[in-house]
């Protein structure tokens, strides 16, 4: 190469670096305009009049990796992405605000995140919130905006798809029971108690305790004839017939949760009710079982605390067996009789309950709904029963997250999940409508729901559990 | 009582044993796995028993003696033998 040739390649190569620092100045304005100008895509609803914008001395992103993932690796992780962990949020595990160090696009930085499903549970960046109209009745918690107070500030809100399904996780956008429509109508109330009958309830869960119920001090104790007078404070236990329903194996919470763990509390989940009043009614044991007899005294104790006033109006039964006990059918029909609502998990043998029949939820009585499960893209699960007979209504009941014991959170999958999203629903409709009939109640549920294709031929009604609708008188 | 995986497959074979009135020696354990069983009884209910309907993970234990194949489902709670002679039975819980 000769000396001329030299100074046309470094000519060549000044040119190149010039035009690629001016390129990717423009590139930094255009992402700087972009900031300013069209706010990014959020994971939950937001109305158009708040404007949002990102500090510099503020973390991008908050992430929530998922359980198991140790801070180390998410140390790690953030490293390799030139990021930081500038806090870990102690009250909801695996949620983690991210400092980006390029200070590139929150959004950006967020999608990378979301990009690792595999680790990730969701990812969004972290707004400061502008309103520009004063005038609307808006709430604004931990950086999320909330119209009217129906979009809840729950941290794992966004994870509730049943409510509100945004398509996360490879979900189908709207395939839920439309709770954030429902909540512009009521909330729920703590006039309308909802018993469930199960493995009892963690009372002491902070994201339940507000919504709990408890013994007026004008109702007397609970005296059953046989056994006695027992302190009934907090709810009834079949099992051994003591006073304490607190539930040793979870699952009684996570169905209470779904019901009514309290709403906008800033804490967890957001109940189908953010207020109502959950009685605890315990006949299964640690393992998640028991006997008839006792799921029969839980009974007749929501039957005796209505007869004393209690507002009993729903009993949620998320079991159930193939055994038919007509002791159990005359105790639910008697539940009937005083105005309750008998709302029963379909099974989850994948069956079809016409041919090979489930109980509680078979029983053929005017106050049962037989429930089936859907996963978060409206099909029937694959482990729940069916019958265009005898199982009357389909609600979500795969991947649900709710509270569990410890003050934890879990997800669970089944039709004892579907049941009490539709016990919520009869509840929030009893909020607005404290005299409907146990017949009209059940008839609003079934006759309210979205058709389904893929329900169709299978589900009595044809269609999902429908919270808004129901509302509508 | 709780079990882990291990404690529950010697809790089988003492069982299994105890009913075939053989000794613990002449059981193999065929296969031991992770399994989601339908409901909290584990897809194994007794008689009269109700069970909370949420997918629950065990374990699914194969035990052979005298040339037949013996199924037992586990969790951390309780121990159930599936389908013995047309039954099924709580071992402990």
């Amino acid at each position: 190469m000769n000396r001329n040739n030299i100074w046309i390649h470094i000519g060549i190569a000044v040119i190149l670096v010039t035009l690629a620092a001016v390129l990717g100045q423009i590139d930094r304005w255009r992402s700087a305009l972009k900031i300013n100008t069209s706010p990014s895509v959020r994971s939950t609803p937001m109305p158009k009049s708040v404007a949002r914008t990102k500090e510099d001395n503020e973390p991008e992103v908050l992430v929530r990796f998922k359980p198991g993932v140790t801070l180390a690796e998410i140390k790690k992780i953030t490293a390799m992405n030139n990021d930081v962990v500038e806090d870990e949020i102690e009250s909801v595990k695996g949620l983690t605000a991210i400092d980006d160090l390029d200070n590139a696009d929150a959004e950006a930085v967020a999608e990378q995140y979301r990009e690792m499903s595999s680790v990730v549970s969701y990812a969004e960046p972290n707004y400061q919130i502008k309103l520009d109209d004063p005038a609307q009745s808006y709430s604004i918690q931990d950086g999320v905006h909330r119209p009217n107070d129906a979009t809840p500030d729950d941290p794992q809100f966004s994870q509730q798809w049943a409510l509100n399904n945004i398509g996360q996780d490879g979900g189908t956008k709207g395939a839920d029971i439309k709770a954030l429509e429902a909540w512009q109508q009521t909330q729920g109330s703590d006039k309308v108690v909802v018993a469930v009958l199960d493995s009892g309830v963690d009372y002491t869960h902070t994201d339940l305790r507000a919504n709990m119920w408890l013994r007026p001090d004008n109702l007397p104790q609970y005296t059953d004839d046989e056994l006695g007078t027992f302190n009934d404070e907090n709810g009834f236990n079949g099992t051994d017939n003591a006073a304490d329903p607190m539930d040793d194996n979870g699952h009684g919470t996570h169905c209470a949760g779904i019901i009514g763990a309290e709403g906008n509390n800033g804490e967890g989940i957001a109940g189908v009710n953010w207020n109502v009043r959950i009685m605890p009614l315990k006949f299964m044991g640690r393992g998640g079982f028991g006997t008839t007899k006792d799921a029969i005294e839980a009974i007749n104790y929501a039957i005796d605390r209505k007869q004393h006033g209690v507002n009993v109006r729903v009993i949620n039964a998320s079991w159930g067996s193939t055994q038919k006990s007509k002791a159990l059918e005359d105790a639910i029909r008697a539940a009937g009789e005083q105005g309750i609502l008998f709302v029963a998990a379909a099974g989850n043998d994948g069956s079809n309950n016409d041919k090979r029949p489930h109980y509680p939820s078979n029983y053929d009585l005017p106050n049962v709904i037989s429930v089936a499960a859907l996963d978060r893209n409206d099909q029937l699960a694959s482990f729940s029963n069916w019958g265009p007979k005898t199982v009357h209504i389909a609600a979500p009941g795969k991947d649900i997250d709710s509270t569990w014991l410890n003050d934890d959170y879990r997800e669970a999958s089944g039709t004892s999940m579907a049941a009490p999203h539709v016990a919520g629903v009869a509840a929030l409709i009893l909020a607005k409508e404290p005299n409907l009939s146990v017949e009209k109640l059940r008839d609003r549920l079934l006759k309210s729901v979205d058709p389904l294709d893929s329900l169709r031929g299978r589900i009595e009604s044809g269609g999902r559990l429908d919270a808004a609708k129901a509302l509508k008188d | 009582m709780s079990f882990t995986r291990d404690s529950a497959v010697a809790r089988a074979k003492r069982d299994l044993a105890g009913r075939l009135g053989i000794s613990e020696g002449d059981i193999s354990e065929v296969s031991t796995s992770e399994k989601d069983f339908p409901d909290m009884s584990l897809g194994a209910p007794e008689k009269g028993e109700m069970s909370a309907q949420m997918i629950s993970s065990g374990w699914q234990i194969r035990l052979g003696a005298k040339g037949m194949d013996y199924e037992y489902r586990a969790d951390k709670y309780q121990l159930r033998l599936h389908d013995f002679k047309g039954t099924n039975y709580v071992v402990e819980s």
